[in-house]
């Protein structure tokens, strides 16, 4: 109860913030998606981190609960990945005029929505729960190794950018620092948030097809050959 | 090599070939084997009996390495000739899995897929070891034929041959009986029985209770991923492991 | 090292022996080279040339993951795979061994339709063939050892003819870009840029480690 007090704390207070925020002189009110775009972006990356991290944990600890967080994260991240996608190119059609730029940064979080999307799909087309998180923690290690990779290889290829390359303190203006900042904040709450259920519907869901099974297994009792 | 293996189990009667503790499967939510404590001494065969879905392969399974166990350890005693027991590649090594399924390449001869367990066990001579082991399951005509056109009795002998390829201490018999036909069974258990009076261990699971009754210094029956041990003299005769057997899988299902 | 040569001679003689796979790569390649033909053609300014290098290395990667989705299909069979698994044999070799047989059927493949994309496209790759062949080689490098590490994931999921390309095809990109920049190089100046050899290089030494890596996790049951 407190916590969910305190996550919709949060997302109020970032929500007043970003609406009281001043409306920026170039861009006008349109500028308002950096406090949504932005916490967006950092949390389908934090969830891609947690994917490859919970996978590694798991394959070297053997612990279903790191395979849980692993996936959770993963659902996460695509969530998160999804509203970023939808947010970006919004705010690219208000301020460059076009929907999408194939620039470096879009790009690649573009191929890593693209890699989280298979490890999914990998996951529901695996059987045996066992199987599909070693398949999936593998699949998520690899995706990772694909940022750095693809940093690289983009930067060769197409070079220029029109993303902004970094958002520090600096280039905010005058009161957009604090409903930034606030948006970090919600975000990792609602992630933490999200992540705590999630993992404990996966938990409550291993538990009941286990149980499921001894009970049917004591019903109808294996025919001897 | 088999001598040597022979000696050192003689010298120590009571040590454990292979030991299990706590061994379980799951398969999701599915129980496949509940926890098991296992002994095998060095040189005994143990029949492994249960119904369809018993847990018997999967038993096997997780013995051969080929699938991870949900909880518990297996260790495998020290035959005194190679290195550190528990290590997987010694393990492999001593181990000789005829599985349900051959594992052969239908695409290779009898003869080539032997080569090539020969040469995956580091065997000394795989060519003479592949017409040696050709010859003893009466292959020699169908050697030279890619095993795809093979019935399933003549794949059953190749799947047995590369089994025996590396001379294995450890015999891990999934159903071997399965396509053989009278003369190539009665042969096999020939085989088996001389491997276990030369000292081998071995663990067979079968259906066939009178060559198991035969064959077996020692029963384990699962049913439902629980495992039961019958008294020795259950194996008496086929009469007597058949009411054992039956009485035992008409108990209920443990939860 | 016994050991790989063994297992890529079961690998090469299985293949030899059936051709299936070699010849459904060889005749998807051609055929993706025509339908590229005809939804490209190549036109006399330089920028429709431009795009040639990016069109090779389509029918590459489309036949590379069609070719790869079958590689372990053999394996399956009487699950002869898990007889390798009981060997006392490395994991590391399986996978060298796998990916070594993968590559050469691959190299074969780049090399029929290399030949077939010039005369279609009307080219001229004589004068730059050695060194189309080490891209192409480095491309391949890259694209084979992912493809198996997945491909023999992909083997044991109940749709594996449609996840493979989706698992494979995101991470190829950095292979791709490499492998038509250093082939655009080569056809337009005749020089491959050191940058898309460094990175073609990169790529190739971690995807070979990542799957060098996890293939003990895959094999496993």
């Amino acid at each position: 109860m407190t916590t969910a007090l305190l996550l919709v704390g949060c997302v109020a207070i970032w929500a007043f913030l970003a609406w009281d925020a001043p409306i920026d002189r170039y861009q006008g009110v349109i500028q308002k998606i950096l406090y949504v775009h932005v916490p967006m972006a950092i949390g389908t990356y934090l969830g891609f981190v947690c994917t490859a991290l919970g996978g590694a944990l798991y394959l070297w600890k053997g612990d279903e609960r790191w395979d849980r967080f692993a996936l959770s994260s993963a659902e996460i991240g695509v969530l998160f990945a999804v509203l970023m996608l939808i947010s970006g190119p919004i705010w690219a059609k208000g301020t460059w005029g076009k929907w999408w730029s194939w620039d470096l940064r879009l790009t690649v979080t573009l191929l890593l929505f693209f890699v989280y999307v298979a490890y999914l799909l990998l996951r529901s087309f695996t059987e045996g729960s066992e199987r599909a998180a070693r398949f999936a923690a593998v699949y998520g290690i690899a995706g990772i190794a694909l940022i750095p990779l693809n940093y690289f290889a983009i930067k060769i290829a197409a070079g220029r950018s029109i993303h902004p390359e970094n958002l520090g303190g600096d280039s905010l203006g005058a009161g957009m620092r604090w409903p930034f900042l606030m948006g970090m904040v919600a975000m990792v709450a609602v992630f933490a948030f999200l992540l705590v259920r999630r993992m404990e519907i996966g938990r409550l869901r291993a538990e009941q097809s286990r149980r499921r099974a001894l009970a049917g297994r004591e019903e109808a009792p294996w025919a001897s050959s | 090599m088999w001598l040597a293996v022979a000696r050192g189990q003689r010298v120590s009667q009571a040590a454990h070939a292979i030991e299990a503790r706590g061994l379980t499967r799951h398969f999701g939510p599915l129980v496949a084997l509940h926890p098991l404590d296992l002994d095998v001494p060095c040189g005994s065969t143990l029949a492994v009996l249960g119904p369809n879905g018993a847990g018997k392969s999967t038993l096997l399974r997780l013995i051969a390495g080929l699938a991870r166990p949900s909880a518990g350890t297996i260790h495998f005693g020290a035959t005194g000739h190679e290195g550190p027991a528990d290590d997987r590649m010694a393990r492999r090594r001593r181990i000789g899995l005829i599985g349900h399924a051959t594992f052969l390449y239908p695409a290779l001869t009898a003869r080539e897929n032997l080569i090539l367990a020969g040469r995956l066990w580091s065997v000394d001579d795989p060519e003479a070891r592949a017409t040696e082991l050709l010859e003893e399951q009466d292959l020699r005509a169908a050697a030279d034929r890619t095993v795809g056109g093979f019935s399933r009795g003549m794949a059953q002998r190749v799947a047995i041959a590369r089994a025996l390829v590396h001379d294995p201490a450890i015999l891990l018999l999934d159903e071997p009986f399965t396509g053989l036909d009278p003369t190539a069974a009665d042969r096999l258990t020939e085989q088996l029985a001389a491997a276990r009076d030369g000292g081998r261990t071995a663990m067979l699971v079968t259906h066939d209770l009178s060559r198991a009754a035969a064959l077996a210094s020692r029963t384990l029956i699962l049913h439902h991923g629980v495992a039961r041990s019958l008294a020795p003299d259950a194996l008496s005769c086929r009469e007597s492991l058949d009411a054992a057997y039956r009485e035992a899988i008409a108990s209920p299902a443990p939860s | 090292m016994k050991i790989l040569w063994t297992l890529l001679w079961k690998d090469l003689l299985t293949e030899w022996r059936s051709r299936d796979r070699l010849v459904a790569m060889l005749v998807f390649a051609l055929l993706v080279v025509v339908v590229l033909y005809f939804a490209a053609p190549p036109g006399q300014g330089d920028t429709a040339r431009e795009h040639i290098p990016g069109l090779l290395w389509v029918a590459y990667v489309f036949t590379i993951v069609l070719g790869l989705s079958r590689s372990f299909g053999m394996e399956l069979e009487n699950e002869a795979l898990s007889g390798l698994a009981l060997a006392p044999v490395d994991r590391g070799w399986i996978f060298l061994g796998k990916a070594g047989a993968n590559l050469a059927l691959v190299l074969i493949m780049q090399a029929v339709t290399a030949f077939a994309f010039a005369l279609a496209f009307d080219l001229n790759l004589w004068p730059i063939a050695l060194p189309l062949a080490a891209v192409a080689f480095l491309g391949a490098v890259g694209l084979c050892s992912l493809g198996t590490l997945f491909s023999a994931m992909a083997v044991r999921t109940t749709n594996r003819e449609m996840i493979l390309p989706l698992l494979m095809l995101p991470l190829m990109v950095p292979v791709v870009l490499g492998a038509v920049q250093a082939t655009r190089g080569l056809i337009a100046e005749g020089t491959v840029p050191f940058s898309a050899l460094q990175l073609l290089l990169v790529t190739d030494g971690v995807f070979l480690i990542v799957s060098f890596l996890g293939f003990e996790y895959v094999l496993d049951e």
